[in-house]
């Protein structure tokens, strides 16, 4: 091999290392990814059973319920629509009926529950995750006033 | 008076950065000795202004003095004395300031230490330092600043958020600023070279110690905040790819790679425009850190306070900054001279392979970070780029490289030989080997690929041993000779060896807690029992109790053996009372490397309470790897002796070595 | 004065440091390349160390030691390419020391006018507490340090439980009340408050806890007009208006004919006898649409009272403008309501009687940014 031969090959090697890392993170965006929605998106969003999503909204007052101790169903709402919700452990110190939450897992096929497998919270009283501030504005549902979103 | 006196030499540190940031770069221009040693008075007089305010805010912070609002809106004068000092840095005006100390400080350093630079140099990398000090200080005072008074003064604060009252929180921004801020160093450095159109053998000598130092805190720094989230939290995770982790994580993969490339310049003079680039890259991204974590586009834990004014000046910082620095380096590199040349199969040419690996990943890691922020911003779509994502991205790209690791130091400058280095690798790879497997079975029933993942965390470490053995002669030479050569081995020999002893320990401690973790979920009664790793635990009870500012209902467990009782742990969630919040408080025990984290839910009925059970198996090794990487990082800093890469001789003196990656 | 003195002194100090080194601006910088001549030399240096040791090979060193020498001829050709120093130009130095003596005072002073506030003194809490000097805030701060370290202390629970509720700190008036009864023991005074606070706090509802200690505060005095009244309220929120208009008549009738509670007390009444009238139309028994209704209409009736109540503190306010507490207690109340701009109104209105510099447009400042309501432009 020639001295530009050489070059070229490290050249080429790094390149195609990059080319392979874009196909990779391209790959990972189809398969890794979760879309946010709101209660009243599903209903048009057509979702199939499986599919992981993060969904969003206020805890419904009243709603939450403890099964058998570890599991607690409750409803997640953005006041147009309300979507059931199984967690199985334990929620956030936070977690609070009438408070913003982020839940994340999937539907079950045949069902209309949704088990999701993590749970977020405000991280403390003055935050809203900014997901579902936003999203609940633009459905035009104004918080009360002593939530400040930021 | 006092807190206005710091207030007005904060101001004055401003005025001192402009004239930092005006007159020694025009007197490197004009060969000025007045004006470039202008750079080093005022360096050191920014700094003693700003380590005046902030001196200031903490005296206000400790004495409670509620008519500065920052503290008002941060402190109680009931807060332990340790968390009213902590809680300077614990909101977003204290942090910045904080930033802008540590950036000073490390000005100053320049200024005291950098006698042997020469002066041209010295005053250009002093320039651009006032420069950064400039636009922070102004951030800081027309957007953020911690000496707002309030008049009349409140007779109580608002409490700082109880997720950060905590050691954790003392600890972990300073280090982690010390490792961004420590880049803004090598950012100037870079700059300079660019405005003087040279690089001095002097740059390399200075770069890697600085860049050696930032990269060491900022392990720490990251390394810190991965245990905090870990038994503060409550959720039994020490790593969870939010963005404002990645951004600690980008400049962390872009300043490994620039501590690689300018081990190369420092020996080789190679690479030189590649680490220059680098530099700025790695700044950039610290840079950009910081506008992620304070302007608010990310919530998070971490955004003290959102204010969109604030997210533009940062945002127009970073436009500066970094724009600034690339049109400067697409302008200006063409005029650096080349360096050295070297074959692909190489020491250098493995830090090459290194540097692809690292910024590759860095890049993913960005992409990943920001795409969530572009797609919203281009079609409204939210959605959420998770550790899945970064698993199989992140994971894949790093793979080769943890492979490669022990090849490096065993391979020669300018061309090595691979062959040889693979036989006498051959060792490690069969100790790797077995001890994954011997692993999988003792814990019977793994995935395979933790059998994998086990095996290259010895094969890292116990490359990296051998590294040091082959090169002090180990078994070659007798033994009092080795032992001759081993003690005059350089100790960035053994620092290397240190840092990849602790990626492999690192590794081994993620895999082993991903793979064989266990997550227990449970409603427990007094006196019921569950079994977690091998252990037993009983719950006993509760009892309520209260600290300073809140109260708190703890559980007890106690924790027996084959019936044995070994140990007890106290698991609690705490309530806040100025700001009415709740926090868990788990209870965390440690046996041998491996740990159990006991967290409490809700109480249901008589007594009983669900629990979180995860038996940790050699979580501590994540963090004791990172330990390693620092102790490596420290030992190599010490190292103040000049290093020469001495070239390996060609073998067929008809090959004509290469210059490659310039 | 003391102030400024020192900030000249420290202006003045830094200036001389940075103009020290362009006084003594002294002979042309070395070349450049003597620093690399300087580190080559050490690099050979180090080469032949680490042969004597013998960590490399001669052979080795020999290469190394060619490619260093060839980089310090380098650097010495150069070094003598490089052209003369110019010698330091006394008008740079001149200017350059002109603009340190401008920078320094200009910048200073108009950026710290912009953001400071000279003359505001440094108020650590342990000195406040030691001299309160009237002030609400540090009396309160003052009573909670003493009772953190003597949470049984009831009189002072007692004692602070109504000052959290006249500064709208609703939660933890409750929570002194509830401390207090504990520790005391109920009283009518207690007990009327605690309920009270838990009706503010529930937004005006009188919930069934907030009952339970109104009707334990009768018992103890059958002639309370504060829990009277409350308990009324429960009963008309709860739709029972009969009763509710029996309590509030006999409200009326107990009442001194000048008790301020009075007007408010008829206006219930007024109310009562009106929808009484409405729902007596209605035969036979109540249907589930019509409990919904009735749940409908006390929720409504709620806002309906405490709007009334405004309106009516409102008008006496434009009336007679001089009533501090009245003030403060419009803008808690419009807060409560949610209707943030005419609290602001209202903040702006009071300060036109109690200037902002003064000490009660300072306590209406005070409640106003306690309460979040932005404070910016209204003192202008």
């Amino acid at each position: 091999m020639t001295r530009k031969q050489k070059r070229l090959a490290i050249i080429g090697g790094g390149v195609g290392f990059l080319v392979l890392a874009a196909f990779l993170v391209m790959f990972a965006f189809s398969q890794a990814i979760a879309y946010f929605y709101v209660p009243s998106d599903l209903a048009k969003a057509n979702l199939s059973p499986g599919t992981r999503i993060r969904l969003g909204g206020v805890v419904e007052g009243g709603s939450v319920k403890r099964g058998d101790g570890k599991t607690v169903t409750f409803t997640v709402t953005d006041t147009l629509a309300g979507v059931p919700v199984t967690y199985t452990g334990i929620l956030p110190d936070l977690f609070r009926e009438g408070q913003g939450v982020v839940t994340e897992g999937a539907f079950v096929q045949g069902s209309s529950v949704f088990v999701a497998d993590t749970v977020l919270a405000k991280h403390d009283e003055t935050y809203m995750p900014k997901d579902v501030a936003d999203r609940l504005k633009a459905q035009g549902v104004e918080l009360s006033g002593k939530e400040t979103i930021k | 008076m006092i807190i206005e006196l710091g207030h007005y030499a904060l101001v004055l540190a401003l005025a001192t950065a402009v004239i930092q940031a005006a007159l020694p770069i025009l007197g490197a221009r004009l060969n000025d000795r007045g004006l470039m040693e202008l750079a080093s008075s005022t360096a050191v007089a920014c700094f003693l202004l700003v380590a005046f305010a902030f001196t200031v805010l903490t005296f206000a912070y400790v004495t409670s003095d509620f008519s500065v609002r920052n503290v008002w809106e941060n402190s109680h004068s009931l807060k332990p004395l340790i968390y009213k000092i902590s809680g300077v840095w614990g909101n977003h005006e204290g942090s910045m300031l904080l930033w802008l100390l540590i950036l000073t400080f490390f000005s100053a350093l320049v200024a005291a230490f950098g006698r042997n630079l020469p002066e041209t140099l010295k005053a250009n990398v002093l320039a651009v330092q006032g420069w950064i000090a400039m636009a922070f200080a102004l951030f800081i005072l027309l957007t953020s600043n911690p000496f707002a008074r309030l008049v009349p003064a409140p007779g109580e604060g608002k409490d700082l958020n109880p997720i950060l009252q905590d050691v954790g929180l003392a600890i972990h921004p300073p280090l982690l600023y010390l490792g961004y801020v420590g880049f803004s160093v090598c950012f100037s450095f870079a700059i300079a070279a660019l405005i003087e159109g040279r690089i001095d053998a002097a740059w390399a000598r200075w770069v890697r110690p600085w860049t050696l130092a930032a990269w060491t805190f900022l392990t720490a720094g990251i390394s810190m905040g991965s245990y905090w989230a870990y038994y503060e939290l409550g959720w039994g995770g020490w790593w969870f790819w939010d963005p404002v982790e990645n951004a600690s994580f980008m400049p962390w993969l872009a300043g490994t790679a620039l501590l690689h490339s300018a081990l190369v310049m420092e020996k080789r003079e190679a690479l030189k425009i590649w680490t220059v680039l680098l530099a700025i890259m790695t700044f950039s991204l610290s840079l950009l850190g910081t506008f992620l974590v304070r302007s608010g586009v990310l919530t998070s834990v971490h955004a003290f306070a959102t204010d969109p004014t604030r997210g533009i000046f940062i945002l127009a910082i970073l436009v500066f900054f970094i724009g600034g620095a690339f049109a400067l380096f697409a302008l200006r590199a063409s005029h650096l001279k080349a360096g050295g040349i070297f074959a692909p199969i190489s020491r250098e040419g493995s830090l090459v392979f290194n540097n692809l690996i690292l910024t590759t990943a860095a890049a993913t890691v960005l992409t990943g970070t920001l795409y969530p922020l572009v797609l919203e911003a281009l079609t409204g779509d939210k959605i959420s780029v998770g550790p899945p994502f970064f698993n199989m991205t992140f994971g894949l790209l790093m793979l080769p490289l943890l492979f490669a690791v022990p090849f490096g130091p065993l391979l020669a400058w300018k061309r090595g030989d691979i062959l040889g280095v693979s036989q006498r690798l051959f060792a490690a790879v069969a100790i790797g080997l077995v001890f994954g497997t011997g692993y999988y079975y003792a814990m019977n029933g793994g995935p395979v690929l933790a059998l994998f993942g086990i095996a290259l965390g010895v094969y890292l470490i116990v490359g990296s041993v051998t590294d040091v053995a082959l090169r002090s002669g180990l078994g070659k030479v007798a033994r009092n000779v080795a032992w001759r050569r081993f003690t005059g081995l350089p100790r960035s020999a053994f620092g290397t060896a240190l840092a990849h002893i602790g990626l492999g320990v690192t590794l081994i401690g993620i895999v082993a807690v991903t793979a064989f973790e266990t997550e227990t979920v449970v409603e427990m009664k007094p006196g019921m029992t569950v079994e977690a790793g091998g252990y037993t635990l009983r719950f006993d009870g509760m009892r309520n109790g209260s600290g300073p500012n809140y109260t708190e209902e703890s559980g007890h467990f106690t924790i027996s053996r084959g019936g044995v009782a070994v140990s007890e742990v106290w698991s609690s969630k705490r309530l806040y009372q100025a700001r009415r919040m709740p926090t868990t408080e788990a209870g965390i025990r440690t046996f041998g490397l491996s740990q159990l984290y006991v967290s409490l839910g809700d109480q249901i009925g008589e007594g009983g309470i669900v629990v979180r059970i995860w038996w940790k198996p050699m979580i501590l090794c994540i963090w004791g790897g990172t330990l390693f990487m620092m102790a490596g990082g420290f030992v190599s800093l010490s190292d103040r002796r000049l290093r020469v890469g001495a070239p390996a001789r060609a073998k067929r003196p008809k090959t004509v070595p290469v210059g490659a990656a310039e | 004065m003391l102030f400024w003195i020192l900030v000249a002194i420290l202006t003045a100090a830094v200036a001389v440091v940075l103009i020290l080194p362009l006084m003594r601006a002294g002979e042309a910088p070395s070349s450049p390349h003597s620093h690399d001549i300087e580190v080559y030399r050490d690099q050979l240096d180090e080469l032949k160390r680490d042969q004597d040791s013998g960590l490399i090979s001669s052979d080795d060193a020999e290469l190394a030691r060619a490619e260093v020498a060839r980089r310090l001829l380098a650097a010495g050709e150069s070094d003598r390419v490089v052209t003369p120093a110019v010698s330091p130009r006394r008008g740079a130095n001149r200017l350059a020391q002109a603009f340190v003596l401008l920078c320094l005072p200009v910048v200073g002073l108009c950026l710290y006018l912009l953001t400071g506030s000279p003359g505001v003194p440094a108020q650590p809490l342990a000195a406040r507490l030691a001299d309160p000097n009237g002030d609400i805030n540090v009396l309160i701060a003052k009573a909670e340090n003493h009772l953190a370290v003597n949470p049984n202390d009831g009189a002072g629970w007692d004692l602070l439980a109504p000052i959290y509720m006249r500064n709208g700190r609703i939660e933890e008036a409750v929570d002194a009340y509830d401390r207090a009864i504990r520790l005391l023991g109920p009283t009518p005074a207690r007990l009327g408050g605690y309920a009270e606070a838990l009706v503010v706090q529930s937004d005006g509802l009188v919930t069934t806890k907030a009952q339970e200690a109104l009707q334990q505060a009768l018992a103890l005095d059958p002639n309370d007009p504060r829990s009277e009244f409350y308990l009324a309220l429960g009963l008309k929120q709860e739709g029972k208006k009969d009763e509710a208009l029996t309590a509030f008549n006999r409200l009326v009738a107990t009442s001194p004919a000048d008790a301020p509670w009075l007007p408010l007390v008829k206006q219930h009444v007024a109310e009562l006898t009106g929808a009484a009238a409405g729902s007596a139309a209605a035969p036979g028994n109540p249907s589930a649409e019509d409990v919904a209704a009735a749940e409908n209409m006390s929720s409504g009736d709620r806002q309906e009272m405490i709007r009334g109540m405004v309106e009516s503190l409102e008008s006496r306010l434009k009336a007679n403008p001089d009533n501090l507490e009245g003030w403060a207690r419009l803008i808690r109340s419009h807060v409560v309501l949610d209707q943030r701009d005419k609290a602001a109104a209202a903040l702006k209105e009071g300060l036109k009687t109690f200037p902002a510099d003064g000490d009660g447009g300072k306590q209406l400042l005070a409640l106003a940014r306690e309460l979040g309501i932005a404070t910016d432009g209204v003192t202008q």
